[in-house]
């Protein structure tokens, strides 16, 4: 019997590196993939049980893997899929193809989280993206030929150059393809990243609040829940994954640089492929966290979303009455209590509200 | 060392007129510092100083200099600030003193402080020499310079010095000058002792160290002392004088100049100006000492860390030692929790006090807008000195509001009259006089309130006159003012310490420009916050900061909880270092924003 029921994995590798991102990851390359895979199998004979609810497979860029790595690393992964009802790997346009997608479709696979970021061309080729949105078209159609339906779109807003025309000429492609989820994030300027490097500017904040409120405007209006600060979907099809991060759950992180959470610890892996490879410590954090950290990282965390916290829940978890504790939280004006539920308002200012939750 | 062989002197000069550099060849040519211990500006040992380029301290220092006559003589060069905040520290350098160097920058000619400095020294009754310098430069004029000092001054100027500080040319002449124009001490090495004391500082070793110049008798080491005003007996310690660097003597005599140690604990125990003299042998009279100079311009200062209130306090104790100008008090604001009300000379003086206790004592302050004292005269007929402006009574209960008047006397050139002429009306000036200096220049005399000088008098000069206008001001006393207290209020409550006193007329103007300068430097809230300028009960001005919309981390997954809850963190303390009114976090350059000095 496994406690833990969320798995994530994570794919160091990239065909190449996007502009604004500072992950994990290096330029793929065959005997580095071998080495990596050959590692991953001893961390996982070592840190997993099997039984998990939820897996992803995340990156980096997990398609970046050729075919053979693709199916050695499913099936590496299949003695922990036996129980899966959500398993999700990453995908990016230009490193999908039909092969991949079948060996998906094998091996259990039942969501598919595609790499859109834009659809206008110019806005693409400044991130150091590699396709155009026909090819998004194409790959969402391969995917539904092999009855790969639950589709999740990521995006990007508030990015150099964009303008609010070209945001929603984005969102109406987006819609176009029917896609029963989409995440949509403001960039965020990475210190690490290109962009970072080369002291780009995100775009300002009054601009960014407008886009946020262009796309909940456009997207709700198009039948999809906004159930979390970056996250819509449809028909129910939220990411079971994500809402465990968001609910507080355990869950395990294998490769490196990914994050644990098993109950009052939390582990992240060294970024360092060559302590992955040589040490068998590979933890570059280990934490313990008191009762306080955990209670005010549930609520951090809960509050993200469009169903909030369970008050009964949480005050029977950790031993409490939330009122007594966040006096000043609960009396933020933006917190909601209705239905044994505490919500935010308005997420979209949610750093400030728990600022309140803070001592 | 007999009197005849000693000259105690300053050298007085407007800003940049040279004296600083002039000092350090003195000091060069006299061999009183090896040149490989040489820097800049030696005799300004606050680093503060030798930042700003300008002398706060006074500052003493002994050379010995072999004169052409082929006699030895031993200088003490008391150094003294030029600027006319610190009057008072040049007037205590000048007692010490027989005599003075007028330094004269000959591409600037005769500067509004230069006279002020000059006219002190002369009520000091001290010999004064003047000297041309700059003369490298091309556009000196020497004739021209010695014309003005004799015209306006009423010095000879025949055998003035004509040098150049700054590649040595002529300063010989100098020092030749100090021996044949300026007079020796005047005192008597058998009569009791007298010794003025004209600067102190606190050392952690020691105790007390006190600047001295004996004007009778002499002191040794062993002596018993009596502070005569302080009424407090001391075995002397140790006595030395500064060659810069402080050389350890066995005893001073009439007409030295040196420090003195005696074990003195407390820093409250030393009066500048005081006289001392010894316990065996007492002087008759004592030393007229100084005229203490009042403050002219006040504000608050609070620690941002109200845990920090004693530290703050001991800080100013020491402080005021080593600046017997400044002057404090406890008070305390809604806003900013308990700090102190501290008095100062004028505006220099407080950036530069409030520099040395962030610097030299690692304190945090948040400095409130400066105010002027006024005298309100209430309609029971009473009067009152307020110079807080949280702190001015119900307009109902207030007969009337005086307010400092000063003579302002600037020197400009003629091109520059009509500009000039226009920013002292606009700040109220009441125009009095012009004098023709030269062909070029002139002389405006003004009054005005001194709280528009504060305000922001002097920066428009410096920049309506491309910062060929110099300013001199002393005080003439309260005039009427048709004076109104105007608050500020964020999200509906007063912030007191945003309260300034501000003529009626100008009231719409000021109030506009501080909200506005407000609305810039206030963080974004959750909600929409309005901000006030209020007369009593009425709204002069508004304008709202916008709330908050969006501030959120877009991506939060497993493997970003650490990092959020960082950023989380970072946040919370930077919202811990703001001063919470209400609800609203004000940050600490809001509190000089009613200083706001684009109001045009």
């Amino acid at each position: 019997m496994n406690e833990v029921k969320h798995l994530y994995v994570h794919v160091p590798f990239c065909r190449s590196i996007c502009f604004y991102c500072d992950f994990c990851h290096r330029i793929y390359d065959q005997e580095l993939a071998q080495k990596w895979l050959h590692r991953l199998r001893k961390e996982m004979e070592d840190a997993l049980r099997p039984g998990y609810e939820t897996i992803y497979i995340g990156g980096g860029t997990p398609t970046a893997l050729g075919y053979g790595e693709l199916k050695t690393l499913l099936q590496l992964l299949k003695p922990y899929s036996a129980q899966v009802c959500e398993y999700t790997i990453e995908a990016n346009p230009e490193s999908l193809d039909e092969d991949k997608t079948a060996l998906m479709k094998e091996f259990g696979i039942n969501r598919v989280s595609l790499g859109v970021q834009s659809t206008d061309e110019e806005i693409l080729r400044s991130l150091n993206r590699k396709h155009d949105f026909l090819l998004i078209q194409e790959k969402i159609a391969l995917l539904r030929k092999y009855g790969l339906d639950n589709i999740s779109v990521d995006l990007m807003y508030s990015l150099p150059g964009q303008t609010m025309e070209k945001l929603q000429k984005s969102l109406d492609d987006i819609l176009s393809l029917d896609v029963p989820h989409i995440s949509i994030y403001s960039l965020t300027i990475e210190e690490n990243s290109v962009f970072g490097r080369k002291g780009i500017r995100s775009l300002d904040d009054e601009t960014e609040a407008d886009m946020y409120e262009l796309i909940e405007r456009v997207l709700c209006g198009n039948g999809y829940r906004h159930y979390e600060i970056s996250n819509y979907c449809k028909d129910d099809r939220y990411s079971r994954h994500n809402m465990a991060y968001w609910n507080y759950e355990d869950f395990i992180g294998i490769s490196l640089a990914a994050a644990s959470k098993v109950g009052n610890r939390r582990y992240t892996n060294t970024r360092s492929f060559e302590r992955y490879f040589s040490s068998n410590d590979i933890r570059e954090e280990d934490l313990c966290l008191d009762k306080k950290e955990q209670m005010f990282e549930h609520i951090m965390m809960s509050l993200r979303t469009d169903i909030g916290l369970d008050i009964k829940d949480f005050e029977n978890q950790y031993g409490c009455k939330i009122k007594e504790e966040y006096p000043q939280g609960v009396d933020n004006p933006h917190i909601v209590i209705e239905k044994g539920r505490m919500y935010c308002k308005d997420p979209a200012i949610l750093n400030t509200v728990l600022l309140d939750f803070m001592e | 060392m007999d009197r005849e062989h000693i000259r105690n002197f300053s050298i007085i000069a407007h800003i940049d007129h040279g004296k600083s550099t002039l000092a350090d060849r003195i000091l060069e040519l006299t061999d009183t510092v090896a040149k490989r211990d040489m820097q800049d500006q030696i005799l300004d040992s606050l680093e503060l100083e030798r930042e700003r380029g300008i002398t706060i301290k006074l500052n003493v220092v002994q050379l010995k200099y072999k004169a052409k006559n082929g006699e030895e003589y031993i200088f003490h060069l008391i150094d003294t600030p030029g600027h006319v905040d610190f009057t008072y520290e040049v007037s205590r350098s000048l007692a010490a003193c027989d005599g003075a160097i007028l330094v004269v920058d000959a591409s600037q000619g005769i500067e509004a402080q230069t006279l002020a400095n000059t006219y002190l020294a002369l009520d000091n009754d001290l010999e004064i020499m003047p000297v041309i310098n700059k003369i490298d430069l091309p556009s000196a004029d020497i004739d021209r310079t010695k014309n003005e000092i004799e015209e306006i001054i009423g010095l000879d100027c025949s055998e003035a010095p004509c040098i150049s500080a700054k590649t040595g040319q002529n300063v010989e002449d100098v020092l030749e000058g100090i021996v044949r124009f300026l007079p020796a001490p005047k005192g008597d090495i058998d009569e009791p002792l007298k010794a003025l004391v004209f600067d102190s500082y606190y050392d952690s070793y020691r105790g007390v160290v006190v600047f001295i110049c004996v004007k009778d008798g002499e002191v040794k080491v062993g002596d018993r002392i009596r502070f005569m005003q302080a009424d407090s007996e001391y075995e002397v310690t140790e006595l030395g004088v500064k060659t810069p660097y402080e050389s350890k003597r066995e005893k001073l005599s009439a007409g030295e100049v040196g420090y003195l140690c005696a074990s003195i604990k407390s820093i409250q125990d030393i009066n500048i100006g005081d006289t001392i003299t010894s316990v065996k042998e007492p002087c008759k009279q004592a030393l007229p000492g100084y005229r203490k100079m009042n403050p002219m311009v006040y504000c608050g200062m609070y620690p941002t860390d109200n845990n920090k209130y004693n530290d703050l306090r001991d800080a100013l104790e020491k402080l005021s030692l080593n600046d017997s100008s400044l002057t404090y008090e406890a008070e305390s604001s809604k806003a900013l929790g308990f700090g102190f009300r501290l008095g100062f000379l004028g505006l220099l003086h407080m950036e530069v006090v409030q520099e040395r206790l962030e610097r030299e004592y690692g304190l945090n302050l948040i400095a409130t807008a400066p105010s002027v004292i006024y005298k309100v005269t209430m309609t029971d007929g009473s009067v009152i000195y307020i110079d807080n402006p949280s702190m001015m009574p119900e307009a109902t209960l207030v007969d009337f509001i005086e307010e400092p008047y000063v003579k302002a006397s600037i020197m400009v050139p003629n091109e520059y009259i009509g500009p000039v002429m226009q920013l002292s009306q606009d700040k109220r000036g009441i125009y009095k006089d012009m004098v023709y200096i030269d062909d070029n220049r002139n002389q405006l005399i003004y009054e005005m309130p001194l709280s528009e000088i504060i305000f922001e008098y002097f920066d428009k000069l410096k920049s309506v006159s491309r910062g060929y206008a110099s300013l001199d001001y002393e005080i003439i006393g309260y005039r009427p003012g048709n004076l109104v207290k105007m608050d500020i209020l964020i999200n509906g409550e007063i912030v007191d310490a945003l309260s300034i006193i501000v003529h009626r007329d100008f009231a719409y103007k000021r109030g506009q420009a501080i909200t506005v300068k407000l609305k810039e430097l206030l963080p974004k809230q959750q909600f929409e916050i309005p901000i006030q300028a209020a007369i009593g009960n009425k709204v002069i001005a508004r304008t709202n900061i916008k709330s908050l919309r969006k501030d959120v981390l877009a991506k939060c997954y497993g493997g970003d909880i650490s990092r959020k809850k960082k950023l989380l963190e970072k946040q919370k303390e930077g919202k811990k270092r703001m001063k919470a009114i209400g609800s609203v976090e004000i940050p600490q350059e809001a509190f000089m924003a009613v200083l706001s000095l684009d109001d045009e």
